[in-house]
């Protein structure tokens, strides 16, 4: 008994099945636009403006309904100590010395190459069209990726208790741009809106560019040369543009905040190799089976 | 065990050979039964194309089941190793000894399990060589799966990103290998005509004594006769075919 050309052909053709399969079953995670588009929105942080009254933080917790943190405050300046799944927009008094102040407003940074959205199994955590990433929180379902992958640690899990621990029943967290807002037409980040002194802007991105380079421009001008742009390219193009003092290293910000090469890996390689293995294992067996059955003479081998 | 086969004018008998034991076939199908609903939901998280049973409330019982029969997957190695630790060991040693019948195993397979021909196939201990990969997979696969997954579970939040990061990818990595091998094994072991036996030993724990003697001679005959009844009998094959040419 040989194996026949027409057996040969038909478990090649079951190979080539799989591997088709696998590239039409299987769109990679969902990616997100290379570049930030022309009509894409954005907030401008400028440092050198803030004066950390904290009305962005008040602004954020009132419209999006968020119950304040008394617990987690430690002397005057910084009040919660960080992001949290209560807390959207932060800020943080940098004290370097005793004449060197300033402050940072820590929020999500809405990528352009978005890590959150690259490993978000339920399509909870989505580019909208105008750049931002927005959030449903109906369609998340708590697995924490997000949390875990973000390169600037600003998603959370909703306090949990033990229970909720084993069951995994929390959702997360994170500043939405104020989707409903944009989405309503009745204005953009209620943080940029509340800012008394217009450190915090928004508007599109390309205008805020140039404006941001240059104040950037006119600072170094004024002999600050340590202010410097953070966010034109960092993640293929912040949504959330920052003008610092100093180096990004200084604020806690990555100087390379792409998605993490694990999640290309997962979404991008392991997905993909996954399917073409099962397709490949059940195509091959299908095939595998009727050469068997026509090939095997139960008679002969009993 | 045997059975009497009342066939025309002739009584022939069949003596059933102990494979299994009855724990090892319950824990067999507890992870069976455990494995699948565990892959399933694996699979949802997995494939960008399942998102939508990944949303809201179902995606939430996803996850719920993935975690509740995790419990149980897990502890079918820890009750096996508890219950019968002598045959764990047993298995051990065997599951881990491979030798040049193994390569023989693999070069003549592909023409018994595809045309049924069985006169190259090297003596087998108790498992043969693709059941002794299939569970040295399913024993590492299992152990990576809890050790990346408990603390996932259970420490997700607070250790280091990175930690958390190459402990999805290699939890994902054990799921592609462990799911390819489990599509095999199901095939080989419940679709494939010729091997009604094995799946019929994991329900009842015997195997007859001719399929034991086809299958598993060194298990069957020990391993040094097996080894020696097979040299012999491939030596005469080599030298037949040589007189042929001749």
């Amino acid at each position: 008994m040989q194996l026949t050309r027409r057996d040969f052909l038909k478990l090649s053709g079951a190979g080539a099945g799989a591997s088709l399969a696998g590239g039409l079953l299987l769109s990679p995670g969902e990616v997100s636009a290379a570049t930030p588009g022309p009509d894409d929105l954005g907030i401008l942080y400028d440092s050198s403006k803030c004066v950390g009254c904290r009305a962005c933080q008040m602004a954020c917790k009132r419209w999006n309904k968020r119950p304040a943190e008394p617990d987690d405050a430690q002397g005057i300046y910084d009040a919660p100590q960080g992001l949290s799944a209560d807390t959207w927009t932060l800020i943080e008094l940098k004290k370097r010395s005793d004449d060197d102040w300033h402050f940072f407003n820590y929020q999500c940074m809405h990528c352009t190459d978005a890590a959150c959205v690259t490993v978000c199994p339920s399509g909870a955590l989505f580019k909208d069209e105008r750049g931002f990433t927005a959030y449903d929180r109906g369609k998340c379902i708590g697995c924490g990726y997000c949390t875990r992958f973000c390169p600037y640690g600003v998603p959370h899990l909703e306090k949990q208790t033990t229970a909720e621990l084993l069951s995994g029943k929390t959702k997360t967290a994170k500043c939405t741009f104020c989707q409903d807002r944009i989405a309503a037409g009745i204005g953009g980040p209620f943080c940029a809106e509340t800012c008394p002194v217009g450190a915090l802007v928004w508007g599109q991105r390309a205008d805020l560019l140039t404006t941001a380079k240059a104040r950037v421009a006119d600072l170094q001008g004024q002999g600050l040369s340590t202010a410097k742009l953070y966010g034109e390219t960092e993640a293929a193009g912040l949504h959330r543009l920052s003008i610092l003092f100093g180096e990004p290293g200084e604020y806690g910000l990555p100087l390379n905040p792409a998605s993490p090469v694990t999640a290309r890996l997962w979404q991008g390689v392991f997905q993909w190799l996954g399917t073409a293995a099962f397709g490949a294992a059940i195509l091959g067996s299908i095939g595998a089976f009727f050469v068997a059955r026509r090939k095997i003479h139960m008679e002969e081998v009993e | 065990m045997s059975v009497r086969v009342k066939g025309q004018g002739t009584t022939f008998q069949i003596r059933w050979i102990p494979k299994y034991t009855t724990v090892e076939r319950f824990l067999h199908w507890l992870h069976t039964f455990t494995f699948l609903p565990l892959a399933l939901t694996g699979l949802i998280l997995y494939a960008p194309w399942l998102e939508s049973l990944a949303q809201g409330p179902a995606g939430m019982t996803v996850r719920l089941i993935h975690r509740a029969a995790a419990v149980l997957f897990g502890g079918v190695p820890i009750l096996y190793l508890l219950l019968q630790p002598r045959r764990v060991a047993l298995h051990m040693r065997e599951f881990l000894s491979f030798s040049r019948y193994d390569l023989l195993w693999l070069k003549a397979a592909a023409a018994y399990y595809l045309l049924g021909r069985h006169t190259d196939m090297p003596p087998q201990p108790r498992f043969n060589t693709g059941e002794r990969m299939n569970a040295l997979v399913m024993v590492v696969g299992t152990f990576t799966f809890g050790l990346t997954g408990l603390p996932m579970w259970f420490a997700g939040s607070s250790m280091p990103m990175g930690l958390y990061q190459a402990l999805v990818v290699i939890h994902d990595a054990a799921f592609i290998v462990t799911v390819t091998m489990f599509l095999i094994h199901f095939y080989l072991a419940v679709v494939h005509p010729l091997m009604w036996q094995s799946l019929v030993s994991m329900r009842f724990g015997s195997v007859s004594e001719s399929y034991a003697r086809e299958h598993h001679a060194m298990w069957y005959f020990g391993e040094k006769r097996a080894k020696q009844m097979w040299e012999a009998e491939h030596k005469s094959h080599e030298e037949q075919g040589k007189e042929k040419e001749d």
